[in-house]
């Protein structure tokens, strides 16, 4: 039966719209600065992603960013010191960072709350210190060049990515989607139910059966991957990797994204939490006065924090105004005099 | 062996580690949270005394005192005004631990803005050295020494001799139980709240001489005083000061050693103590 159920279609319309304006901008802008403000907001999307699949579970993790580091030193050191084409290269870089994420998890998960934080903070220190020290490895600070990913002919097509940032665009798009549609499927299952009871009532979720562990393990990796894929495409399009982009500040950074997006929408949170804050920060810092980026930055995330509604983040406005729209008038029904009289 | 300063050294750092621990064990005891931005305030402490000397001409003893008063109002305000505002139930931890963090770079831009990002020394407080035969040991060292002594003395005779401490003790036991006896919780968070401040203002204050003063100071002591009280154990104040101390004497020992692999071992000493005892040395049992 088809049902036009305008409550649902015209927010479907709107999300539809807005996605496909982000297909087609290439179309209106080459302009380099641009694109690449949003080739670089949904990389760092899918890491804030990936950090929101791990707090479904209840933890939260402060060494996302070494993942990313992660893969892009797997990516650039393949390539470069042993050979291997760029593609074969970064599937490894995914899951090869996926594979240490499992590791970690195994040994760390078994503690919970804060001491996961922690622990992965170190962690994610100790990785930036081994990619500063290990300069035969990773030339240390002054940082390795990644290749360029080969021309590809699809067809008539040829995509080049040397000639400018839209087959980067297109590509970091593909990413995207694919991560987002993972996790979104992830978030929906059985699996992701389980994860928001672990978060919810940890005892009670353990007392039901749920092996906690190994859900967290498995969250912890999967966003391991994800986020392995995330840093080797950023080094590749920055085409520079250094200790120093990957530090405890990127993680940090990744949290705040994630809450000013708001977690309550796995995908949809990330992706605005990231472009906004990222794109914030580009134009704060071109700002004349000196440091004033990190005062507006931080003044920015608290009155997102304080004055939203119970401190959520900005996707759940998106509910809270269809709800306005198009909220039905509640109806009362008055018993008659009539009838109260005889009773 | 290392030398005798290098031991000195050492000593010195886990005052000021001890010092900033100590504050964060109490504000997590009470609030429940970690205070990412206890750094910053270790930062805009010294600050303060620095414009106290060199602007106003006011003496070291009592412009740390200011600094306390000062930096401790301004903990203060941040408990009433975004701490206070996020905890309310319903909230988790989290909303907090964003908060405390985006605080941290608020300070540190506003201290950029309005200070200025050079290095500032301020060598001309207690100049001079301690000559003991073979080594000798500055009077700002020593004054760092004797000033973590008195600060944990008096830490000690607030909380175990006076009301104040008294219901300070009892809202980290049992907040519920407190507040049915008359104490006011939200007003304990908010004394414990500038007490913390005002210590790590102070231990940046009496570290202004020694090192130099910049925005971006308090990074490293804010890590390793959080380190300190994981290994110490959350929420146990003896764990924060034997952290502090454990701490402070590897940060400089191990680096004589080893030179930059000690941060190296440093994390990776704390992630096998948190493995092999995740309570920390001196916390209660997990749950």
């Amino acid at each position: 039966m088809p049902y036009f159920d305008y409550k649902t279609l015209i927010p479907r319309t709107v999300i539809g719209v807005l996605i496909a304006l982000f297909v087609i901008i290439p179309v209106f802008t080459t302009n380099v600065i641009t694109i690449s403000i949003f080739i670089s907001s949904g990389i760092w999307a899918i890491a804030v992603m990936g950090f929101v699949l791990i707090l479904r579970t209840g933890q939260f993790s402060m060494g996302q960013a070494a993942f990313m580091a992660l893969g892009a030193y797997t990516s650039a050191i393949l390539t470069i010191k042993l050979g291997m084409p760029f593609w074969p290269s970064f599937l490894l870089a995914g899951i090869v960072s996926g594979i240490i994420a499992l590791i970690i998890g195994l040994v760390v998960l078994r503690v919970g709350g804060i001491y996961f934080s922690i622990i992965t903070l170190a962690f994610g220190e100790v990785v930036r210190i081994f990619a500063q020290q290990m300069e035969g490895i990773t030339r240390g600070a002054r940082g390795l060049i990644p290749p360029m990913p080969p021309t590809i002919v699809l067809g008539g097509f040829e995509i080049n990515f040397a000639a400018g940032p839209v087959p980067y665009y297109y590509f970091m798009i593909l990413l995207v989607a694919i991560t987002a549609v993972v996790f979104w499927r992830i978030d929906r299952s059985r699996m992701g139910g389980t994860f928001s009871s672990m978060a919810a009532n940890q005892i009670l979720a353990e007392h039901q059966g749920i092996h906690l562990m190994k859900y967290r393990v498995i969250a912890f990796t999967i966003a391991g991957v994800f986020t392995g894929f995330a840093g080797a495409y950023y080094a590749n399009f920055l085409s520079i990797i250094t200790p120093l982009m990957f530090g405890l500040w990127q993680s940090i950074q990744i949290m705040m994204m994630s809450i000013v997006g708001g977690i309550s929408s796995i995908v949809g949170g990330a992706l605005i939490g990231a472009t906004i804050l990222y794109t914030l920060g580009i134009y704060l810092s071109r700002l004349p006065i000196f440091n004033i980026q990190y005062l507006l930055f931080g003044a920015a995330v608290v009155l997102v924090l304080l004055f939203l509604p119970k401190g959520t983040g900005l996707v759940d406005l998106w509910g809270k105004f269809w709800h306005k729209v198009f909220r039905e008038p509640e109806e009362y029904e008055m018993p008659e005099e009539s009838e109260m009289a005889v009773e | 062996m290392p030398p005798a300063e290098i031991w000195i050294d050492g000593l010195v750092q886990s005052c000021i580690y001890m010092t900033m621990a100590f504050g964060m064990v109490l504000v997590f005891s009470i609030l429940g949270i970690l205070n990412w931005a206890h750094g910053q305030f270790y930062m805009l402490g010294a600050f303060v005394v620095y414009y106290a000397i060199t602007a106003a001409g006011i003496p070291f003893p009592i412009s740390l005192l200011i600094s306390g008063v000062v930096v401790g109002g301004l903990g203060m305000l941040v408990e009433k005004f975004v701490i206070e505002r996020l905890t309310s139930p319903g909230y988790g931890m989290l909303y907090v631990t964003v908060a405390t963090l985006a605080l941290m770079f608020f300070f540190e831009g506003a201290a950029g803005m309005a200070f200025g990002l050079m290095d500032k020394g301020l060598s001309t407080v207690l100049p001079g050295v301690l000559d003991l035969g073979s080594f000798s040991v500055s009077y700002q060292k020593i004054a760092v020494i004797i000033f973590t002594l008195v600060i944990m003395i008096s830490m000690y005779i607030v909380l175990n001799r006076t009301k104040v401490g008294l219901a300070i003790r009892a809202a980290a036991q049992e907040p519920v139980a407190a507040s049915l006896y008359g104490i006011s919780v939200g007003r304990v968070s908010l004394i414990v709240m500038g007490i913390g401040c005002a210590l790590a203002a102070m231990a940046g204050g009496i570290m202004a001489p020694v090192y130099t003063t910049n925005p971006f100071m308090g990074r490293i002591p804010m890590i390793m005083s959080l380190l300190a009280i994981i290994i110490g154990g959350l929420g146990s104040l003896t764990g924060a000061i034997v952290g502090g101390i454990i701490l402070g004497f590897l940060n400089s020992v191990i680096a004589y050693h080893l030179s930059y692999v000690s941060e190296f071992v440093l994390f990776l000493l704390v992630i096998i103590i948190l493995l092999v005892r995740p309570q920390g040395l001196f916390g209660a049992p997990l749950k």
